[in-house]
């Protein structure tokens, strides 16, 4: 059972196509992510599914019917907003409770559920404040209540970590997960931040150009990126042209060694590269070595990039020559081109 | 838009009718061959046209309505200028009150300002209409001066002219070389709005009028209230070219929609 | 220290002839006018708060004030909504002819409700071509005539006024609202309405004080038929010399606009802490 759909979904501003005829289906009860670089249509995509977007062609189905032309007050989903967009002239309980009063609940009730709502962001105790009063990772947090609070078929959150500091973003993703996972709720969260992504989604979506590039479990996506534009945005560096593929190798799996010998990995899978240090970046923990080295096939330049641990590095120079290895389970084959 | 919200919309079309409607029955007035205002008009001329160009106590109104604009949008920029530097960027006590002061002349009424010079200067003093009439209308401009200019002055990073200062700069080089061309913009929005208000002014023209000295729109009610034929018509359809014109010369250089986000308010 | 004189020296001009210019002869006016006293001024103040002439003067004049106020309000707030609600990019043209009128003088402005209602006017001839009417009505020298020469002067400071307030409400708090279930309608009431408010405070405050001190539309459109406060005092000061009844009527009508400027001032503080 799916929570919503996408049936060839387009969307064109003029000459420009922000979503080209995706199809896309949103499960039920897990936390689906659209990431993406700015102007890839995840945005776009997400306020299709809320309506404030008519798609230009293609079908939207919420919970099975269809809903493409149904105004965003007719959905009944709650979405939250990059900027939270909270209500400035009423307190953070009215906020709360605005789509409530406009669903016409009961007094009693309105406020239980207000009060439910605040308990499980943690800010009952802020209910009579004003949005302005609230620090940023407290306005989100009623974002997120005011959101929830109507019982929505889905929850759809559209960068909601972006406006929020490092150490904020890293509390905030934990919390999201856990009020999905205590209210059941289907979500679909929308980033740019491929960490995000993969902590947080059960399903993760990669988006470029208004086509989706790939989609599936974090555990599926990330050992195997189905293109060089899924790879290097999941932070692989090294990008090795041979023959009939482009293969891939994320910086932590290239080993350097300074003795120039091949070993016998490089053999079956495996890349085993001779080259040049050009630069050493100490950072603490590790140390960035990049090598100029040449690719075995057409034998023209590869740049590559290794992250070794500090305390594990051989000691290495700037101008000498190195090999530069990876295990065969490490290399990621793309299509080439 | 319209489709969605039929009650906003018909409003708007409804008030675009009343603002613009009226404009549109003094155009075609103003091309009729008939001596009389009426509709619809009586054949097509540019009889009226002519006839206003050469209507010697409206062409000497125009000038000295010009000439009256000028001065007075001169002069409040003259003195108002540095009044907003002072308010800007001078350590003094009662900034708001200070302000307050020079935006003065917007909040009392016009006809009431003009009533307090005639009777003061003009009746109590004996002095000439135009020299009331100059000091009248600076004074009426001051507000724009004082508020366009501040505002722009407000947004000029006072770190700017700090760094001007450390680089050798005197205050009064800095000013010359580094504010006044970052002000630029506010002070042609201000000189315009002040020109623009100083030339459609009627209380204050009005009640110091003389027989030498009177502006355009005063000459023209007087006209109206005479006789009604459709040279003022014609002649309204040149200050509304004018005007456009004046709109088109603003909208080029600062944005039209911009110069009335400083003064309204 | 230096500062402190130089200061004083871009003030002192400016400082001079706004008071030499305007503070101390418009007080001087209104207390003791040319051969009277301020005793004469308040006896004559005294006399128009009681005599049925003023007072139907003074009645009509806040009456079509209020009129206006509340016409302008209602087709401008509409007209700035659709505007600075709009991705079209006709929007910034029908801004633009909103502004225009501004720019434009109010003798011209005014001129085309002659054309429109006067006689031989549009309205008039359309009415008798329809043959609604024999003869052709009198609509210019109405109260009705005044109330539309003001409102198309003053409708473009409304239509910026509430413009201005309502580009500073997030178009994101509508999608919210609407998100939560809340129809256009519903939208517009609990959310554009109460945060735009100070800007509607602030442009019925503009269009009131314009539309009782207004001087040529009353003038042209009222004639004597139609006095109003502005015509009165200039018909004291320019016909009758009447030196005391002008500065009392110039009194009445610089206190009712303080009075309205107070009052606006005193929502806008209640609408910022609401």
């Amino acid at each position: 059972m799916s929570a919503a759909e996408f049936r060839a979904v387009s969307q064109v501003f003029g000459d420009f196509t922000a979503v080209d005829a995706i199809d896309l289906t949103i499960p039920d009860g897990k936390l689906t992510t659209l990431l993406g670089p700015s102007g890839c249509g995840k945005t776009t995509s997400l306020r299709m599914l809320a309506g404030y977007l008519s798609p230009t062609s293609g079908t939207i189905l919420v919970g099975g019917r269809d809903c493409t032309t149904t105004p965003p007050e007719k959905r009944n989903l709650g979405m939250v907003f990059q900027s939270y967009a909270l209500f400035p002239h009423m307190t953070v309980a009215d906020n709360v409770g605005y789509g409530l009063k406009l669903r016409r609940t009961p007094r009693a009730e309105r406020e239980a559920r207000v009060t439910e709502a605040l308990e499980m962001v943690g800010l009952a105790h802020l209910a009579g404040s004003r949005p302005k009063q609230l620090s940023g990772g407290q306005q989100q947090r009623v974002a997120i209540a005011r959101a929830v609070a109507i019982r929505p078929e889905l929850l759809l959150l559209d960068e909601p970590l972006s406006n929020l500091d490092a150490r904020l973003r890293l509390q905030m993703r934990a919390e999201i997960r856990r009020i999905q996972a205590e209210t059941g709720l289907s979500v679909v969260l929308v980033t740019h931040d491929q960490d995000e992504a993969l902590e947080m989604s059960d399903q993760m979506v990669v988006m470029k150009d208004g086509r989706i590039q790939q989609q599936g479990s974090p555990q599926e996506v990330f050992p195997a990126p189905a293109n060089r534009f899924v790879a290097e945005f999941l932070g692989y560096e090294n990008f090795i042209p041979t023959n009939d593929a482009l293969l891939t190798v994320r910086p932590e799996h290239l080993l350097v060694d300074p003795d120039g010998v091949a070993s016998d990995g490089a053999t079956s899978g495996g890349v085993s590269l001779p080259g040049r240090v050009t630069d050493l970046a100490y950072r603490g923990v590790d140390v960035l070595v990049t090598v100029e080295a040449r690719a075995e096939a057409s034998g023209d330049p590869v740049r590559l990039v290794a992250d070794l641990r500090a305390t594990t590095a051989p000691d290495l120079r700037v101008g000498g020559d190195v090999r530069v290895e990876a295990a065969p389970g490490h290399v990621v084959p793309l299509p080439a081109g | 838009m319209s489709t969605r919200r039929p009650v906003a919309a018909s409003l708007a079309v409804l008030g675009y009718l009343v603002m613009i409607g009226p404009l549109v029955f003094v155009v075609v007035t103003a091309f009729t061959a008939g001596s009389t205002v009426r509709f619809p008009p009586d054949g097509f001329s540019l009889r009226w046209f002519g006839a206003a160009v050469g209507y010697e106590p409206f062409v000497t109104a125009l000038v000295s309505s010009l000439e009256l604009a000028v001065l007075a949008a001169c002069g409040s920029l003259l003195l108002g200028v540095p009044v907003a530097l002072a308010i800007h960027r001078g350590r003094i006590p009662g900034k708001g009150l200070l302000e307050g002061l020079f935006l003065s002349p917007l909040i009392v009424p016009e006809l009431v300002v003009g009533l307090a010079l005639y009777q003061q200067f003009m009746v109590g003093l004996g002095m000439n209409n135009f020299t009331t009439l100059v000091v009248g209308h600076t004074v009426l401009m001051f507000p724009y001066a004082v508020r366009v200019t501040g505002a722009s002055l407000a947004l000029v990073d006072p770190s700017v002219e700090d760094a001007a200062r450390g680089l050798g700069a005197s205050p009064v080089r800095t000013f010359w070389t580094i504010t006044l061309p970052l002000l630029r913009p506010g002070l042609f929005s201000a000189a315009l709005l002040s020109f623009v208000t100083s030339f459609n002014n009627v209380p204050l023209s009005l009640l110091l009028q003389s027989r030498d000295f009177r502006t355009l729109p005063v000459t023209m009610l007087d006209y109206v209230q005479q006789s009604y034929d459709p040279i003022v018509a014609s002649t309204s359809v040149l200050i509304l070219a004018g005007t456009v014109l004046v709109a088109v010369l603003a909208e080029r250089t600062v944005g039209f929609a911009k110069i009335f986000g400083g003064i309204n308010r | 220290m230096r500062t402190r004189r130089l200061t004083a020296l871009l003030l002192l001009p400016g400082l001079v002839l706004l008071l030499a210019g305007f503070l101390v002869p418009a007080a001087l006016m209104l207390l003791s006018p040319p051969g009277t006293g301020t005793a004469d001024v308040f006896a004559r103040l005294g006399q128009m708060l009681t005599d049925p002439y003023d007072l139907t003067i003074i009645g009509r004049t806040l009456g079509i004030g209020l009129t206006v106020t509340v016409v302008c309000v209602v087709l401008g707030f509409p007209v700035a909504y659709l505007l600075a609600r709009s991705t079209s990019r006709w929007a910034g043209v029908l801004l633009a002819v909103a502004i225009f009128p501004l720019l434009l003088s109010n003798v011209v402005r005014t001129f085309g409700w002659l054309v429109v209602l006067g006689s031989q006017g549009a309205v008039g001839q359309a009415l008798v071509a329809l043959g609604i009417v024999d003869e052709a009505p009198q609509l210019l020298y109405t109260p009705l005539a005044i109330v539309l020469g003001l409102v198309q002067l003053f409708l473009p400071l409304a239509i910026v006024s509430s413009y201005s307030a309502l580009a500073q409400v997030d178009a994101r708090l509508d999608e919210a609202a609407r998100g939560l279930g809340a129809g256009r309608a519903r939208t517009f009431w609990t959310i554009v309405v109460p945060l735009s408010w100070p800007g509607v405070v602030v442009a019925a405050t503009l269009v009131f004080a314009g539309s009782i001190t207004a001087y040529t539309t009353p003038y042209l459109l009222g004639g004597s038929r139609q006095r109003m406060l502005s015509t009165q005092l200039f018909q004291y000061s320019s016909s009758t010399l009447d030196w005391a009844a002008a500065s009392a009527t110039a009194l009445i009508m610089t206190v009712l606009v303080f009075g309205v400027a107070a009052l606006s001032s005193a929502l806008g503080r209640k609408a910022r802490i609401a």
